[in-house]
């Protein structure tokens, strides 16, 4: 260190004034942390905003962007075609008057087919004009007897759904 | 959870104050106003370190934090200075001195120099840290910091012979 860097040393340490932290310094310096701490959390709370809604935008179009068949679509239409036995109350009748119909004597006497063969619903008496009588087994499905009664004047022998 | 926070900030800033200030003024060329919001830019942005740096070096943290701040406003064309009326400032009659004069003469002579060169000689013959640290608070390799406080040493040499070579 030469004399100019020796004096340059005592020059800048000679200049230094006591300047104290006085309440009014320290007002402003709590102040401005105050006014750093509100623009973190405004910074956070908007960054937390734009995440929510590119997430709300990016669910929104993910089914568009997936629009071909969805592979739980496939083997639906699968299981509507077996028919499976529904569960519940309008089905209760159903098995109800299918037994009586499978064990009920043919009624037409042709006996050419064994009980059970064929089933009595899907048989001729299903297509039988009003003002016949028939019997139960040429009763309309029982599956929804709301929905498609006898017809007009048929006495239907099956017993009403219960339960 | 606040006061958790700030346990031993004010006592730290208290007894620090001053000497920032006076190196904040020496980074700034001797400009008061900017020395003093750097200052407490630094300090806000010690607050907020506070709690990780309180148990190792607070001082070289606010002293890194400054010297890039000052570096960064040197760069910028308008620290927010509005024009008013009167002065709010105007210097008492015990700063006129031979040591105010002085004082004067160094910090425009600092202001004269880059914001690099200009921290580096602070550093380096004001704070007397050794390269090593200069070099970390500038955030730069030795060499380079070793570069800088040279080239401001010769350029200060120039402008201060100048300004002390006697009016004919």
């Amino acid at each position: 260190m030469d004399d100019f860097e020796r004096e340059l040393t005592r020059m800048m340490r000679e200049g230094r004034a006591h300047t104290p932290f006085d309440p009014g310094r320290r007002a402003r310096l709590y102040e401005g942390i105050r006014a750093r701490r509100r623009t973190r959390v405004l910074v956070r709370a908007g960054g937390s905003a734009l995440a929510v809604a590119g997430l709300s935008v990016g669910l929104a179009f993910l089914p568009h962007l997936g629009s071909g068949p969805a592979p739980a679509d496939l083997p639906l239409p699968a299981t509507g075609s077996t028919a499976p036995p529904r569960s519940g109350g309008p089905t209760g009748p159903a098995s109800g008057t299918a037994e009586p119909s499978t064990s009920a004597p043919p009624t037409r006497g042709t006996g050419a087919g064994t009980p059970g063969d064929t089933p009595p619903g899907t048989t001729e008496p299903a297509t039988t004009a009003p003002g016949s009588t028939p019997s139960g087994p040429v009763s309309p499905p029982a599956t929804e007897p709301g929905t498609s009664g006898p017809s007009p004047g048929s006495t239907p022998t099956y017993p009403p759904p219960s339960g | 959870m606040q006061r958790f926070r700030a346990d031993g900030f004010d006592e730290f800033v208290a007894a620090r104050w001053s000497a920032l200030l006076h190196v904040a003024r020496l980074l700034t060329g001797g400009d008061r106003q900017r020395a003093e919001d750097l200052v407490q830019e630094s300090l806000v942005k010690l607050w907020f370190a506070w709690p990780k740096v309180a148990e190792q070096a607070p001082e070289a943290y606010v002293r890194q934090v400054l010297v890039r701040l000052a570096a960064r406003s040197a760069r910028r064309r308008w620290w927010g200075e509005r024009p008013v009326g009167e002065l709010p400032d105007r210097p008492g009659p015990g700063d006129v001195s031979a040591a105010v004069a002085e004082r004067s003469r160094l910090e425009s002579a600092l202001a004269l120099l880059t914001p690099r060169q200009r921290a580096a000689v602070v550093l380096r013959y004001y704070e007397d840290l050794p390269e090593g640290q200069v070099a970390q608070a500038l955030g730069c390799p030795v060499g380079t910091a070793r570069s800088h406080a040279s080239r401001g040493v010769a350029r200060l040499r120039e402008i201060l012979s100048d300004s002390a070579r006697p009016v004919k």
